[in-house]
């Protein structure tokens, strides 16, 4: 494991020092604005000690809301990317500052107040010589807790698509890369490490007092605000490109591979510079809107989940409704359907192949006869769904003799060992392209229709017609086993998904 | 004679308890007038009423002839030296940096200035220049009181308010402190008022004496007045000890039956 790690980190030394960049980048800005507002606030309240209680009620209450709500709150406002995360992050950074810049502050000595006072003072004069210094340390601690606890939270940033090391976490859990997670983990940490090391060394600096160490202190605060501006301000110069095309994915394997090929067709096939946030934690929920702000311009969908979650019809989709649910994006959203890929990601039946031969079964109706000698295994929860287990049975009129109840993971080497004859799939699963099973046809379409495809905001096809190429190219391009082999080399292969994308856009000679 | 501080009709109370009524007393520039009274009686507020740390419920304070109500307070403090009960340095700040933190409310740019006044101050308290860059948690009780005087006449006030600035200082340096302070009023020509416990040192420095009681006055007057004629009661238990001690020289000391050479006088005759 140990040895996976180092070679996952040595491989990806670029992406991860790219992405540790950013991590860093989110937090500072975060840390920045926290340190600037929530001293301000922290000052205010403790100077009308009125207002202290209501606002930190507030700053108290917005700091027990987890962090994927608050997330997910603020996704409508700001939408996805950099500005939530940030956002969010300066709000529950906010707290601890606030907090304790109010108790330093209000802690100090009213006699040395007085004294202060009395030798005619003004409350600015007050304030910076006499109440901050003496604070400092209350509000120092107060800080080092606020950067630790940012650099952590900053983890889950990606979640919103955001950068940062959240990213290589997300992508090793939703690609099966568990070293993958765990670099991005232990980078988290150490960064976490090293800034409360660098902080401990500014307290220390702080409490030497002598009138030589003070004027190093000054000259090194001068040089680290530089440093930090600039860490700070790199994300501002980033992101002012033109002329970028914005690719949202779900996190889902096969999206990440999707993504890859369209980054690498666009940018290859036009002068569009693409800008691909891979794995939108929530997925459509959370991208659609971004769909709809301007903040993406197309991204892999399938039909079935644009039908239910997007147009939020009721029912059953089946192919026959396409023409509606086009015209249904076009109508409500102005967007469009483009570049089907030909790949159906839906629930499915496999059956293992020697059986399947044994009683010559193509699709579902034809179980009938032989279900009743059969085992048929699936997660815990098809058995208790509506359109689960019972209703399955009663669409196709058999049952099974025997049914087995299992663990997704394990449910490919259960039909390997001959444990079960017959289990629940999807159609792109990558164990599937190295599994002995045949996949039958849903001939009553029990199950609705996932074709995948990609949905495109309607300006930005019109404004960049030259995209129209591209899409021609992947029209009908990958098929379910395809995509179920691709799958199967990112998860148990370990390849990386721009190298996947890559070698098939290659083999079918799509790569100039 | 010029009215430097003026107490017109001052009454002063906590909710309902009232610790100070009917309080008129006006001071004249340069008068050195020290305050006595027994712990509690308002001595303190008395004090901070002067620099406005303390409003009176009614009536008017006046320095220098303004009243302090309409004045900018601020300004008006800094021309007020302040030595705190207790002392009360700034614990962040170095003793160079306490005493020097008038001067710098005042003038920013003279650094040179401020310097040299600091170095002046700490030698007149009799402080020695290398507690410059000590904190006040490095002194000892009496260096820190020492601190708070200097701190308090280095930006030259007019008037200078001290509440029990001695009190943690052995007798031979109060002795020299003493003597510094008279020095400096009288070079200056600045009002003092001095709180203290010690009815011989009210007596020593004052050029006035003020004897308060629950919150009223008993008597003001100058020492050897006190010493005469004791106003009331409470005056004359204060000074009782004080009018039977000598001040005859060395020579003649035992010609006096009050003083404590006679006892070892008699002592030696039985022989
Ligand atoms: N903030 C306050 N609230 C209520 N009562 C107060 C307050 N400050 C002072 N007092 C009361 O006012 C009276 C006068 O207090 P003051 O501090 O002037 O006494 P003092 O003469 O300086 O005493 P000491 O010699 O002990 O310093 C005391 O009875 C005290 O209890
Ligand atoms: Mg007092």
């Amino acid at each position: 494991m140990i040895k996976d790690i180092w070679s996952v980190f040595i491989d990806r030394k670029e992406f991860f020092a790219d992405l540790l960049f950013e991590h860093l980048e989110i937090s500072l800005i975060s840390i920045l604005i926290a340190i600037l507002f929530g001293g301000l606030v922290g000052i205010f309240i403790s100077e009308f000690q009125k207002t202290a209680k209501p606002t930190l009620g507030v700053i108290n209450f917005l700091y027990t809301i987890p962090s994927i709500s608050m997330l997910g709150f603020l996704i409508p406002f700001s939408g996805v990317g950099n500005a939530t995360a940030i956002i969010a992050l300066t709000v529950y950074a906010l707290l601890p500052m606030v907090r304790n810049t109010n108790t330093g502050i209000a802690n100090v000595d009213p006699a040395i107040l007085e004294a202060a006072k009395g030798m005619g003072s003004t409350k600015i004069q007050i304030l910076f010589k006499i109440k901050l210094p003496l604070a400092m340390p209350v509000i120092m601690s107060g800080i080092r807790n606020m950067v630790t606890m940012t650099i952590a939270l900053a983890g889950i940033a990606s979640f919103i698509g955001a950068g940062g090391l959240g990213v290589a976490i997300y992508r090793g859990i939703t690609t099966n890369n568990a070293a993958m997670t765990m670099v991005g983990s232990l980078l988290i940490a150490l960064l976490a490490l090293v800034m409360d090391f660098v902080l401990g060394f500014i307290e220390k600096r702080m409490n030497k007092r002598s009138v030589k160490a003070k004027k190093a202190n000054r000259i090194m605060a001068a040089i680290s605000v530089v440093l930090c501006l600039g860490i700070a301000g790199g994300i501002f110069i980033n992101t002012q490109q033109k002329d970028t095309l914005h690719i949202a994915t779900k996190p889902m394997t096969e999206q990440y591979v999707l993504g890859e090929m369209l980054d690498i067709l666009i940018e290859q096939d036009t002068d569009l510079n693409v800008e691909l946030t891979q794995g939108v934690g929530g997925g459509t929920s959370n991208i659609q809107p971004a769909m709809e702000s301007g903040e993406f311009d197309l991204y892999p969908e399938y039909t079935g989940t644009g039908w239910n979650m997007v147009l939020k019809h009721d029912g059953l989709y089946t192919e026959d409704l396409f023409r509606e649910l086009e015209s249904g994006y076009r109508d409500s959203y102005n967007m469009q359907w483009i570049g089907m890929y030909g790949f159906n990601n839906t629930y499915g039946l496999a059956v293992r192949r020697e059986i399947a031969e044994q009683y010559n079964l193509k699709t579902y109706s034809d179980l009938k006869s032989a279900a009743s000698s059969l085992t048929f295994g699936a997660e815990y929860d098809f058995f208790e769904r509506d359109d689960g287990y019972d209703a399955l049975c009663d669409t196709y009129g058999f049952k099974f003799g025997k049914t087995i109840d299992m663990d997704i993971g394990l449910k490919y080497q259960a039909i390997n060992q001959g444990k079960i004859d017959v289990m629940v799939i999807f159609t792109t699963d990558g164990q599937l392209s190295a599994s002995d099973v045949v996949v039958l046809e849903d001939d009553k379409q029990f199950y609705p229709s996932y074709i995948c495809g990609n949905v495109i905001r309607a300006e930005v096809l019109e404004k960049y017609p030259e995209l129209k190429t591209v899409f021609e190219k992947l029209d009908g391009l990958i098929t379910n086993s395809d995509m179920a082999e691709i799958n199967y080399s990112v998860e148990t292969e370990n390849k990386e998904p721009r190298d996947v994308a890559e070698d098939f856009l290659r083999s079918h000679s799509l790569l100039q | 004679m010029k009215t430097a501080i003026e107490f017109k009709d001052i009454k002063k109370s906590y909710d309902d308890k009232v610790v100070m009524e009917k309080f008129n007393l006006s001071v004249s520039k340069g008068e050195f007038v020290t305050i006595i009274g027994s712990s509690g009686c308002g001595k303190t507020t008395a004090l901070k009423m002067v620099n406005g740390l303390i409003q009176p419920t009614s009536g008017d304070i006046f320095v220098n002839g303004e009243n302090f109500r309409n004045k900018n307070q601020t300004q008006l403090r800094r021309n007020i030296g302040y030595a705190i009960q207790g002392s009360v340095l700034f614990p962040h700040m170095t003793v160079e940096q306490n005493i020097s933190y008038v001067p710098n409310l005042l003038n920013k740019r003279d650094k040179e200035k401020t310097k040299n006044a600091v170095l002046k101050w700490m030698k007149i308290v009799g402080l020695s220049e290398d507690l410059k860059h000590r904190y006040p948690s490095e002194l000892s009780g009496g260096q820190q009181q020492r601190v708070g005087i200097a701190r308090a006449l280095a930006a030259s006030p007019d008037i200078l308010l001290m509440d029990e600035p001695f009190g943690a200082v052995d007798e031979i340096t109060r002795g020299q402190l003493q003597i510094e302070l008279k020095r400096i009023h009288k070079q200056t020509g600045i009002t003092i008022l001095f709180v203290t416990h010690d009815i011989s040192e009210a007596l020593k420095l004052g050029t006035k004496v003020l004897v308060m009681d629950k919150g009223k006055i008993e008597q003001y007057a100058t020492p050897s007045e006190l010493l005469q004629n004791p106003a009331t009661e409470f005056v004359k238990e204060l000074v009782k000890k004080e009018r039977r001690t000598c001040y005859l020289p060395e020579e003649q000391l035992f010609t006096c039956k009050f003083s404590g050479t006679v006892g070892e006088r008699n002592s030696h005759d039985t022989k």
